[in-house]
């Protein structure tokens, strides 16, 4: 029994070894099948999403023309002059107060490049103290004659090509604001027209423009041109990398509407409107401390005399004892200012700048030392401290003597740019 | 009031010490992908001896890792091409230096064709009428009668712009080149398409081959190897930088010295790259 227990075990043993190639090369041939079956099918699912993601790349592509940029600024500003009044005359009523949380400004760029030939701008700003404004908005059209498109040609709403300070951001400006003779000059910055930007070299670039000439923000005129002919404006820079050197040139004519023809003929009063500008930055490195800038600008030429609007009364007749002669006038201003890096995150800034309307009279020029550190918070964001101190001429009729009243201004700003 | 002003005062003293007191001795490298191999191998190398130093290496493109210079998120910038004129300006608009460039290794741009490619050497001019599209079928240059299908780096690689640069002479990719989001993904489109042409870091062309170039009809045909990159007769060499806000000192400094040392180059040599 035992020997046919071993027989059938050894048979049952053979016969499964025997067997077992055989099956095995059925399991593998099978295997096989279903291993090139699984090939195919990973490959096909490997070619899907080869698929998709050349879709997914196209679209991709297609939102990655357009940019967002901007940012916000968020400011409390404490002044000397500030007061628990409200100020009523006639129908407008003005705080008197000045310490106050604010937005200075929240912007919100949208770039589209269409191609490597033409490109759109749209620019939006809603500071607190207005409702959302269109800053900017220009079409872009670069030659397609010259290698990497030296030439530019813009049309539309933008920055006017004049000094070192319009063209700069308010975003990376060391301090809160720029200087009073660019505010009174250049106020909002920007105009409508167009202009011919062009790199010759590298290092030179020349913007040969044409504007309507009140500029964004003019009391009269914000939505149209008063005068039949246009200015013309023009600026060159040389950017050596250490050291810039710039000038600007500002052609055009004033038109102020007058009330009473007996000051000109077609009850409007036409000016010479001319500025000239240069600018120079010079770059240095202080070894334990890290960059630092010197920087300069000068403002000069013919031009309304921001006082004229006062000399004017509502009907836009000259008020008694006004001389014409003063509603346009020869100006100066400039700056010095200087930068210093503190390391990678600090930074201090001083400027000192003049504004003279009128050279033809005394105690109409404004002067101001501006002070700002900077910390940088991260890549992102930054927080200043800033401490003007203006200096300002008022005739005190009681004492009939000049007097600089207190208006120093604290301000500490939060940015954050994106 | 006055303890309303302290408590302010402390809260902003708080949030302003809070990054500087995370910053320890950690330090970021960002920037050029073709670099970004190199540069790992050049971070886990160093700190293998250095443990107190921590090296973060990300890619992204040359043009990503100078940005994040600019606004302060890296350390260290890698690029495959030189820093451009508005990207000099922006840096200095926030640091009011220029940078400090420093070469750190050398790279052949290779020409990248599919094995099957009958096609063994171009020219410049061959090079720039294929990428801006006034050549189109590869029996133009002495290939089979077959459409060329370009792949390229999106715009924001060095690489992108150093062909743009020295190839194409400032000239406009064609509309229909394919972008690709980093080099193995053109070594990988080329691989397996019989007429596609791409080009890339030497390091990394395998599975594809290298197209030797002519500067001119009549100059030699030349192939990237470490004898012509060093040589300078592969007329595609360009340097592999470094960028950095000011001088460096302290950690940066040990670093930097380290990759230009002969064990950092020869790490460069081991990598793919052709030390300086």
């Amino acid at each position: 029994m035992k020997g046919l227990t071993s027989w059938v075990a050894g048979t049952m043993v053979l016969a499964t070894l025997l067997c077992a190639p055989a099956k095995a090369q059925d399991r593998a041939t099978s295997g096989s099948e279903s291993s090139a079956a699984g090939l195919d099918a990973t490959k096909g699912r490997v070619e899907a999403m080869g698929e998709q993601v050349a879709t997914m790349q196209s679209d991709l592509d297609k939102l990655k023309r357009f940019k967002f940029s901007g940012y916000v600024q968020a400011r409390y500003e404490q002044n000397e002059l500030s007061k628990n009044t409200i100020a009523v005359t006639a129908s407008s009523v003005t705080p008197a107060n000045t310490n106050r949380f604010y937005i200075r400004r929240g912007r919100l760029k949208l770039t589209y490049d269409s191609s490597p030939l033409s490109q759109a701008v749209i620019y939006l700003d809603g500071g607190a103290d207005r409702a959302v404004t269109l800053l900017e908005a220009y079409v872009t059209l670069r030659d397609p004659w010259t290698p990497n498109h030296r030439h530019a040609f813009n049309v539309g709403q933008m920055n006017v090509p004049f000094g070192y300070e319009v063209e700069r951001s308010s975003s990376v400006r060391e301090l809160p604001e720029r200087s009073k003779a660019e505010n009174v000059l250049f106020n909002g910055e920007r105009d409508r027209g167009f202009n011919l930007t062009s790199q010759w070299l590298p290092k030179l670039q020349t913007v040969v423009g044409l504007v309507n000439g009140p500029g964004i923000k003019h009391t009269d005129f914000p939505n149209s041109a008063p005068r039949k002919g246009k200015d013309v404006v023009a600026r060159a820079r040389w950017s050596q990398g250490i050291f810039d050197v710039a000038g600007s040139i500002y052609s055009g004519k004033n038109v102020i509407p007058m009330a009473d023809s007996s000051l000109a003929k077609d009850k409007s009063l036409t000016h010479d409107k001319t500025r000239y500008g240069a600018d120079a930055q010079v770059y240095y490195q202080a070894p334990s401390l890290g960059g630092g800038s010197l920087r300069g600008e000068f403002y000069s030429g013919h031009e309304a005399n921001p006082d004229s609007v006062k000399s004017l009364a509502p009907g836009r007749v000259l008020k008694k004892g006004k001389n014409i002669d003063h509603l346009a006038t020869d100006f100066t201003g400039w700056y010095a200012m200087w930068v210093q890096n503190l390391g990678e995150r600090l930074q201090v800034a001083a400027r000192y700048d003049v504004f003279d309307p009128n050279t033809d009279v005394e105690h109409d020029q404004y002067e101001r030392l501006g002070t700002a550190v900077n910390y940088f918070y991260d890549g992102n964001t930054r927080i200043t401290v800033a401490y003007d101190v203006p200096k300002t001429d008022k005739y005190r009729k009681t004492t009939k003597t000049w007097y600089d009243p207190q208006d120093n201004l604290w301000t500490i700003q939060l940015q954050h740019k994106f | 009031m006055n303890m309303k002003r302290i408590l302010a005062a402390a809260a902003l003293a708080g949030f302003i010490a809070g990054p500087a007191a995370l910053a320890g001795r950690s330090l970021t490298i960002k920037g050029s992908d073709t670099m970004v191999i190199l540069a790992q191998r050049w971070a886990e190398k160093y700190m293998g001896s250095h443990a107190d130093v921590v090296l973060q290496v990300t890619g992204g493109g040359s043009g990503v890792g100078i940005a994040a210079l600019i606004n302060g998120t890296t350390d260290i910038a890698t690029a495959s091409r030189k820093m451009t004129q508005d990207e000099k300006l922006k840096l200095r608009d926030r640091y009011q230096t220029m940078g400090v460039e420093i070469p750190t290794a050398k790279d052949g741009l290779s020409v990248y064709l599919n094995e099957k490619c009958p096609v063994r050497e171009l020219t410049f001019d061959q090079l720039k009428l294929i990428y801006t599209g006034k050549i189109t079928n590869w029996k133009e240059v002495g290939g089979s009668d077959a459409r060329i299908t370009l792949y390229s780096r999106e715009n924001s690689s060095g690489t992108y712009a150093f062909f743009k640069e020295v190839v194409l002479g400032g000239a406009d990719y064609a509309p229909n080149c394919q972008t690709l989001p980093g080099t193995a993904a053109v070594v990988n489109a080329v691989a397996q398409d019989e007429d596609g042409i791409g080009y890339g870091g030497a390091a990394y062309a395998k599975g594809i081959r290298d197209c030797a170039v002519k500067r001119d009809a009549q100059s030699p045909a030349v192939l990237p190897n470490a004898a012509t990159v060093k040589d300078g007769s592969y007329p595609l060499s360009r340097s592999l930088f470094f960028y950095l806000r000011k001088s460096p000192v302290g950690d940066m400094k040990k670093f930097v010295d380290w990759v230009l040392s002969p064990e950092g180059q020869a790490l460069a040599t081991e990598v793919g790259y052709f030390p300086l």
